[in-house]
């Protein structure tokens, strides 16, 4: 692993497994609060990534060179959303980029749209990644690629379900079945 | 994490494998040569058959991943060495791991395939990288794929795009 383009958060995220079954996601318990995170969209409209009143903010990190996890993640959402039906009229789905070098705003959202319109796809500064990594305890290195793949983006994999206010309220390692994020979509909302 | 099948599956995946693509003989060598015969009928012996394949949508100048589950059925090993695609301008073999709570991808320069196994592509697994797509690969385009194997032998197949 080279390269280290954002370290891993200082904190570790207290986690604990939810007695009471709330979610079937990993349950983040107490909520963790999170502070709001300002973007900017490619039509230079502000967009912030944090709680959604009277509904609930999905959040993954990726990249868009990224051929399977990335998209595999997304193309699950596509079927969060087909379950949840009006429901998801109130749900956000984020996309935010770990390699924001290659993906621009615009390459960023575009990326998320390919698999639902109304996916939104963030890209920030330098700053604003490493700020909004630092604060979901996302990790992301830079590995060595070839010359057709430049580099490659090891990163962590997991979902991230914030309630109205922002608070982050469980997680989804990757690999969890899909139909958790939507049962606890569907709880929540 | 190969994603082998047994055996007993492998026969059953030549059976359906006609159904899913048009494997085409290139530059076949050998008793490889039977790549082209298993198109006619489902009295597979040797060479290798490809099914379940597809690739993911992605823009000109983008990354796609590509998905196919291939039959070796010659009573030798066999080992995927390279991909090659003129849709792409290069495509790399890789594997995805998870290691505490991280995404990592490794190239695989070679895949091995034990004899009359299959190896069996699948998201969050080995997968093909399509890197620089030289032309949009839009649900319902078909994308070429050149296998090429240890010995020398290779095979083309037509990989349907669609979205997952």
């Amino acid at each position: 692993m080279r390269g280290l383009i954002a370290g891993i958060t200082a904190g570790v995220l207290l986690v604990s497994c939810d007695t009471r079954g709330r979610f079937e996601g990993v349950a983040v318990d107490p909520p963790r609060a999170m502070a709001p995170v300002a973007f900017t969209l490619p039509d230079s409209t502000a967009y912030t990534l944090g709680g959604t009143p009277d509904g609930a903010t999905v959040v993954f990190f990726g990249y868009t060179h990224c051929p399977d996890v990335c998209p595999t993640t997304l193309a699950d959402w596509k079927r969060v959303k087909a379950q949840l039906g009006r429901t998801a009229e109130r749900v956000r789905f984020v996309f935010v980029t770990v390699d924001p070098e290659r993906d621009t705003p615009a390459v960023a959202l575009r990326y998320a749209r390919q698999f639902d319109s109304t996916f939104v796809g963030l890209s920030g500064d330098a700053p604003t990644t490493a700020r909004t990594l630092e604060l979901f305890g996302v990790a992301a290195a830079r590995e060595a690629g070839t010359p057709a793949s430049g580099y490659l983006v090891s990163h962590s994999s997991q979902q991230f379900l914030l309630d109205e206010r922002g608070a982050l309220v469980a997680l989804y390692p990757f690999g969890t079945r899909w139909e958790a994020l939507a049962a606890d979509l569907e709880r929540l909302l | 994490m190969t994603h082998h099948r047994l055996q007993l599956v492998a026969r059953e995946a030549m059976r359906v494998a006609l159904a899913a693509v048009l494997p085409v003989c290139a530059g076949c060598a050998g008793s490889d040569a039977a790549s082209g015969e298993a198109a006619s009928g489902d009295t597979l012996r040797t060479g290798r058959l490809v099914s379940a394949a597809w690739a993911r949508p992605a823009d000109s100048g983008a990354t796609s991943g590509a998905y196919l589950t291939i039959v070796n059925a010659d009573s030798a090993a066999t080992e995927l060495v390279a991909v090659t695609s003129t849709a792409a301008t290069a495509a790399e073999v890789h594997e995805s791991m998870q290691h505490d709570g991280m995404a990592h991808m490794m190239a695989r320069a070679a895949v091995p395939i034990a004899p009359r196994d299959s190896l069996v592509m699948q998201p969050g697994g080995v997968h093909v990288m399509l890197l620089q797509l030289t032309r949009t690969l839009a649900v319902g385009d078909t994308v070429p794929l050149t296998l090429r194997f240890a010995a020398g032998d290779s095979l083309v197949v037509r990989v349907p795009v669609r979205a997952p």
